[in-house]
């Protein structure tokens, strides 16, 4: 078996279709409203239970988050197997920290067996969604310090945003389990992020260089896990931006504020290209 | 007021009339060692290749199995960690160490197979060939050690052979429905004997004396 | 036979083919015995799927006109591309809904844009047991999720959804909302 794994071969069954970001970017339509004259910001596209596509539009999120947990899954199980144990220098982790993947491991093994059943509860067939592979892509870096910032904060976090929302979605709209289960869920999240909290700062004491390294790399990560603004403090996204969850997982307010500013240039951003995109088109 | 209670004698045999563990165990504290340093350096390496393969099989099912087996076998391999320095082994990775050179190529034979069409392969190293192995050596071990002076190494061998038993039983079922063909079987067969071969060549978990002389 | 129109007639976002459009119209047409001259307009730019039918008179030849945002006809494994399958059963859903605005008993149903989210669920359903029985193939479970989130997690509720998706020739004040 190769030591590190490219997200191309990610295994899957003829159920599944994968895609990816640059894929997804290139799709000129945007759900929000792009015009640049709109004085008023476009219409809340919070997923909450009063849209009108609410079942479908959480089906959809439900199966993103699905596919997302089977990526965490396989990146933990990655990180336990590419790096030797070793005194965490170079190409090695701590022992401990090997034995950390693996209990994540078995965690994320539980969320895509939560996020099946829960898919097949809301009647989403398995594979029904297109795969974006770019969390397992962009998080899954050679290097074991950026592949803690690049998992355990940016992806976790964005796993911490997602079940929130979708907790949120299950409460107002009375859904016995989704509630439920988006809460064990954000649970186990919340202790994915400190760990990779604690491993990063461990791991890097005596390497300020390293560790500013990893900070910067994760906030790439997390301007890509925006998907274009679809996370964010704004109305506009979707997925919200959980505050008191990240900051319990030991996000710094400070860093909060970046990841919510990155999102809204992402939003911004994406809003621009599309229209750039739909002008070119004439539509 | 005195009662019959003030005056009974409390004093009892050390030892109740059911409890009859034995003092004399086959091994020294140096063996013991010796032993769970191997036992933690196989469930390491076993653990690794479980997560890595994770990636590779296209079974849903079997992608999850083998997550949750990863954590399995990392939580034995931390057992065995905490062990080695109550082993008077202060630096434990000195000891985290294959049985002999077999044991080592057995393991990277094992974690050969990567490709998304050999989970046959996978499975049949693991489940059919080590797990086997590791039910067999802590079972010995189990049943040899002092009950006495070892009960924290009987602790933790109850604990990982409960875990190996379920473990077998669930790599067992997903390979019996993946073998269907006679092409299925002879993969299955083929692969084990090969494997097979290689243990054999190192003896076991702990090498030669995994189990036993056979006397 | 219906008249068909799709407009746009090229699209240029998505890769969709108005003639497909038209043809799988034609086909669904014909099952409900619809002779109706259709317009359909689709709108590419976002991906959203909401849709709606309208029938501009109550008469036989009635033009009906259906809404779609390209969502509503969108392969969501392939993004951007046109499902079969997808289209069939949203342009089947839109073409009962205006076969049931061509009804009397139909005449008090506010228009779609202003149907509330009960309202509207409701419909689907009673749309979906149909588009079943047409031989189409539409995910029982979804149409009842999307039941309980508009009228609760509830036996009673299941109940109502079953004997709505069993239904036939209802009339709006049939329908729960
Ligand atoms: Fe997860
Ligand atoms: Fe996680």
């Amino acid at each position: 078996m190769r030591q590190f794994f490219p997200v191309d071969d990610l295994a899957r069954d003829e159920r599944f279709v994968q895609t990816n970001m640059a894929k997804r970017m290139a799709d000129s339509r945007s759900a929000v409203g792009v015009k640049k004259s709109a004085k008023s910001r476009g219409a809340s596209n919070r997923l909450t239970p009063d849209r009108h596509d609410a079942s479908e539009a959480a089906r959809s999120l439900m199966h993103g988050i699905m596919v997302g947990e089977i990526q965490a899954l396989e990146g933990a199980g990655r990180t336990a197997h590419d790096f030797a144990a070793g005194d965490g220098s170079g190409d090695t982790i701590p022992f401990e920290l090997k034995l950390d993947m693996a209990r994540q491991a078995w965690d994320e093994a539980r969320h895509v067996e939560i996020s099946a059943k829960l898919s097949d509860w809301m009647g989403t067939e398995l594979g029904q969604f297109s795969e974006n592979t770019v969390l397992f892509e962009a998080a899954c870096s050679n290097d074991p310090v950026l592949r803690l910032a690049g998992v355990n904060r940016a992806l976790e976090g964005l796993a911490i945003d997602v079940f929130t929302q979708m907790k949120e979605f299950g409460q107002l709209a009375g859904d016995p389990f989704l509630e439920f289960c988006e809460d064990w869920m954000l649970a186990d999240e919340v202790t994915h992020v400190k760990m990779g909290s604690d491993w990063l700062r461990k791991v890097t004491e005596n390497d300020p260089d390293r560790r500013a390294k990893a900070l910067e790399f994760q906030q790439v990560v997390d301007k890509l896990f925006s998907f274009g603004g679809a996370r964010g403090d704004s109305d506009e996204s979707p997925i919200g931006l959980a505050r008191r969850f990240r900051e319990l997982a030991g996000f710094t307010d400070d860093e909060v504020d970046t990841i919510a500013e990155m999102d809204h240039d992402a939003l911004e951003e994406r809003k621009a290209a599309v229209r750039l995109a739909q002008e070119a088109a004439g539509v | 007021m005195s009662t019959d209670a003030d005056t009974a004698s409390t004093a009892r045999a050390p030892f109740a009339p059911w409890d009859r563990r034995d003092l004399p165990g086959a091994f020294d504290v140096a063996e013991t060692a010796r032993r769970v340093g191997n036992y933690k350096w196989t469930e390491m390496k076993l653990f690794e290749a479980l997560g890595g393969w994770v990636a590779t099989v296209p079974e849903l099912d079997v992608k999850m199995r083998l997550g949750t087996h990863c954590y399995h076998h990392a939580w034995h391999a931390e057992l065995w960690h905490k062990r080695l320095p109550e082993l008077r082994e202060m630096k434990p990775e000195r000891l985290t160490v294959p049985a002999n050179d077999a044991m080592a190529r057995f393991i990277t034979a094992m974690t050969e197979p990567e490709g998304p069409e050999l989970t046959i392969e996978k499975l049949v190293g693991v489940y059919r060939v080590l797990i086997p192995r590791f039910v067999a050596a802590y079972t010995y071990h189990m049943n040899n050690t002092s009950e006495i002076t070892d009960a924290p190494t009987i602790r933790t061998l109850k604990f990982a052979l409960q875990d190996e038993f379920d473990d077998w039983r669930d790599g067992e079922l997903m390979l019996q429905s993946l073998i269907t063909t006679p092409d299925q079987v002879r993969r299955a067969s083929e692969h084990q004997s090969a494997l097979e071969a290689i243990m054999v060549e190192a003896g076991g978990i702990t090498g030669p004396g995994s189990i036993g002389g056979a006397e | 036979m219906s008249t068909i129109a799709v407009t746009p007639e090229r699209f240029t976002l998505v890769a969709y083919d108005a003639d497909r459009i038209a043809e799988i119209t034609r086909g669904l047409a014909e099952r409900l015995q619809l002779t109706n001259p259709i317009v359909i307009e689709v709108d590419e730019r976002t991906p959203l799927g909401k849709m709606s039918a309208s029938v501009d008179s109550a008469s036989s030849d009635a033009t009906i006109r259906l809404q779609l945002e390209s969502g509503a006809l969108e392969d969501t494994k392939n993004l951007t591309n046109f499902s079969d399958t997808r289209a069939h059963l949203s342009l089947g859903r839109l073409l009962l809904r205006a076969s049931d605005r061509l009804r009397d008993d139909f005449a008090d149903a506010p228009p779609d844009r202003d149907l509330t989210n009960a309202q509207n669920t409701a419909w689907k359903v009673y749309c979906g047991g149909r588009l079943e029985r047409l031989g189409l193939a539409p995910i029982q479970q979804q149409y009842r999720y999307d039941f309980r989130n508009r009228f609760g997690f509830r036996d009673d509720v299941d109940t109502l959804f079953d004997r709505l998706w069993a239904s036939e020739n209802l009339g709006w004040h049939d329908l729960p909302g």
